[in-house]
């Protein structure tokens, strides 16, 4: 049969006939007989490599009134995967792990930073009040909670999960999650109070270069002088203010998603949000490190407010200062022997 | 083992959305959560096409990798299934779909968006074959049933093809080639990295 | 030790109210995605009556 109509179509058509002892398949060529019109009807349709090309995704129309849904397809997904599983890890392990590393390197060569025994020690001096330490505290613990339930994202299912198995671990993600939406509230409240309270004494000046070339307290052996804030802590303020308001931008835009932007625009949202979260915490550690294990005494000032003159004066000299010019009186100062001038 | 696809022939798909209805009716799919859909680019112009869309069960599913509790699997038949037991709701999967397949119960990320639903390949779930349990979750399951997906086996125009990707592959080369043309398999390349050669 | 009980307190406090402001504004894909005219009760079906994806009344059989 399909012979026949071989040898059919080749007395009708020469030209077809050559076409199909090329392609050498024993269907007959679509021209002569399949396709009477000769003709492809969608020939003016889009193409879908064409598409990708030149849009790079294909956008349509859809009945369903969820613009998502329009969306046909976003290759972009894929190279999302590609940061996310490929990326992402490397980053945020080699971000958390060298700053731990760093800070025992540190910890074993150089030690504690020690307070020093002057005069002045046991003499207390307010450096936070209440007000200060609970908005610190109300961002910080937020932050730890963000921190682990966000590393969770990423390190859960390769640490967690073979350890505790699929279900518990699911359970402790959907509670994590559950902790991640909403602790991020009064986390971005501590934030802006943070930012309101103290940024007048973070604002960098002439004393702080001098902090940075004499390489702070922390790698040289001098103390530099500063106001409330040195370089360092200023430093820190500013990784948090800036840090902070990144995740509290681009985490509000995944809480209310394709509310603001597109599936690319989610993507690269998500992008940042990860990336500049385990560059924060990574920045934290290091911060938390020196508030409590790296420095004696630096603890005092968040714990109960209030620290040893001894210590302010060591590392913020200009500030005890300012602080006794204020109150000369001295309702600043606790202690029973007044303090001599220096 | 089969390996499961799907082929929307762009040529005849006439945006009948019948793929639609019979997917909504076999799984009691509820209102606002679409496991299938018909796209139609370039409407009301001379290029305009139209195009079946679903999960495409990919090779290599970015879904699968990208979920932060692991709730996907694959199955023998290289259908993507997922655990609505373990999965937590985050939308990361619909993030990395390159066809947008994955679905919430709730619109906002925040608290509880329920547990992402996509297509099946009316392949139901983790739980055993065919009980009530699986039904509740997933919808039924035509391919414990020995049948083929729903949304393909009743395409009024036979755009629409479900079954092993050789043969529905196939298929569809003997149809470009019998007709003359064709615009090949929309979504293969992105899904399954490889394509039909017309 | 005071002021982290307290911030403690307070976070948990404000992301309460927090988790009651926001799910307000929670949507089911029932109300976002459809038109006036779908006039839909929430039953049992594959999200569950709560809409939250966990299927509840087992036991209610093989329907349709």
């Amino acid at each position: 049969m399909h012979l026949l109509r071989i040898a059919l179509a080749a007395l009708m058509l020469g030209g077809g006939a050559a076409v199909l002892a090329q392609t050498g398949r024993d269907v007959p060529p679509a021209a002569s007989t399949a396709n009477p019109s000769g003709q492809n009807p969608t020939a003016a349709s889009v193409r879908e490599d064409q598409l990708l090309r030149e849009l790079n995704k294909l956008q349509g129309r859809v009945s369903i009134p969820d613009g998502k849904a329009a969306l046909l397809e976003q290759p972009q997904g894929r190279e999302w995967r590609q940061f996310r599983e490929g990326w992402l890890p490397w980053i945020g392990g080699i971000a958390i792990l060298g700053m731990l590393l760093a800070l025992f390197g540190f910890y074993f060569t150089k030690g504690r930073i020690r307070l020093d025994q002057t005069e002045e020690s046991g003499v207390k001096i307010l450096r936070f009040n209440a007000f200060e330490r609970f908005m610190h505290w109300l961002t910080a613990v937020c932050f730890i909670v963000l921190a682990l339930t966000g590393l969770n994202y990423i390190f859960g299912k390769r640490l967690l999960m073979p350890i505790i198995g699929p279900d518990a671990f699911a359970a402790l993600s959907q509670w994590g999650k559950y902790a991640h939406n909403y602790l991020a509230w009064p986390f971005m409240l501590g934030l802006l109070l943070m930012l309101i309270v103290w940024v007048k004494d973070n604002i960098p000046n002439r004393v702080d270069v001098a902090w940075i070339r004499k390489g702070g307290g922390f790698l040289g052996d001098a103390h530099p002088s500063a106001y409330r804030f040195n370089a360092g802590q200023k430093m820190i303020f500013w990784i948090v203010v800036i840090g902070g308001l990144l995740m509290s931008a681009t985490g509000i835009l995944m809480l209310f998603p394709f509310s603001a932007t597109d599936i690319n625009g989610m993507q690269l949202t998500q992008a940042v949000h990860a990336v500049i979260g385990v560059l924060f915490i990574a920045a934290i550690l290091a911060h938390i490190y020196i508030g409590s294990l790296g420095m004696e005494g630096a603890y005092d000032a968040m714990g109960s407010g209030e620290v040893d003159l001894a210590w302010a004066r060591r590392h913020h000299d200009l500030w005890v200062e300012e602080q006794r010019a204020k109150t000369a009186s001295g309702p600043q100062v606790h202690g029973a022997r007044p303090v001599p001038a220096e | 083992m089969a390996r499961m696809k799907f082929l929307c022939d762009a040529d005849r798909c006439i945006e009948c959305n019948a793929c639609v209805t019979a997917c909504k009716n076999e799984h009691e799919v509820p209102w606002g959560i679409n496991r299938r859909r018909v796209v139609t680019l370039n409407d009301g112009k001379p290029s305009e096409r139209s195009i079946s869309m679903a999960c495409m069960h990919c090779t290599d599913a970015p879904c699968a990798a990208v979920c932060p509790v692991n709730c996907f699997f694959t199955t023998a038949d290289a259908v993507v299934l997922h655990s609505k037991d373990l999965c937590i709701g985050c939308g990361y999967c619909f993030y990395a779909c390159p066809f947008g397949a994955p679905q919430y119960p709730r619109v906002g990320n925040f608290g509880s968006r329920g547990k992402m639903d996509k297509c099946t390949y009316c392949a139901g779930g983790p739980e055993a074959d065919l009980t009530t349990a699986e039904y509740e979750k997933y919808g039924s399951n035509r391919l414990a049933e020995g049948k083929l997906p729903l949304c393909a086996e009743m395409c009024s125009t036979k755009a629409l093809l479900a079954g092993d990707g050789e043969i529905i592959a196939q298929i569809y080369k003997e149809r470009v080639v019998k007709r003359g043309y064709g615009s090949g398999a929309w979504g293969w390349k992105t899904a399954y990295r490889e394509t039909v050669a017309i | 030790m005071k002021t982290i009980i307290l911030a403690i307190v307070a976070a948990v406090l404000l992301a309460g109210a927090a988790a009651y402001l926001l799910s307000v504004n929670q949507k089911p894909a029932y109300q976002a995605f459809s038109t006036t005219g779908a006039r839909v009760t929430p039953t049992d079906n594959l999200v569950g009556p709560n809409w939250s994806g966990d299927p509840q009344g087992r036991g209610a059989g093989h329907r349709g």
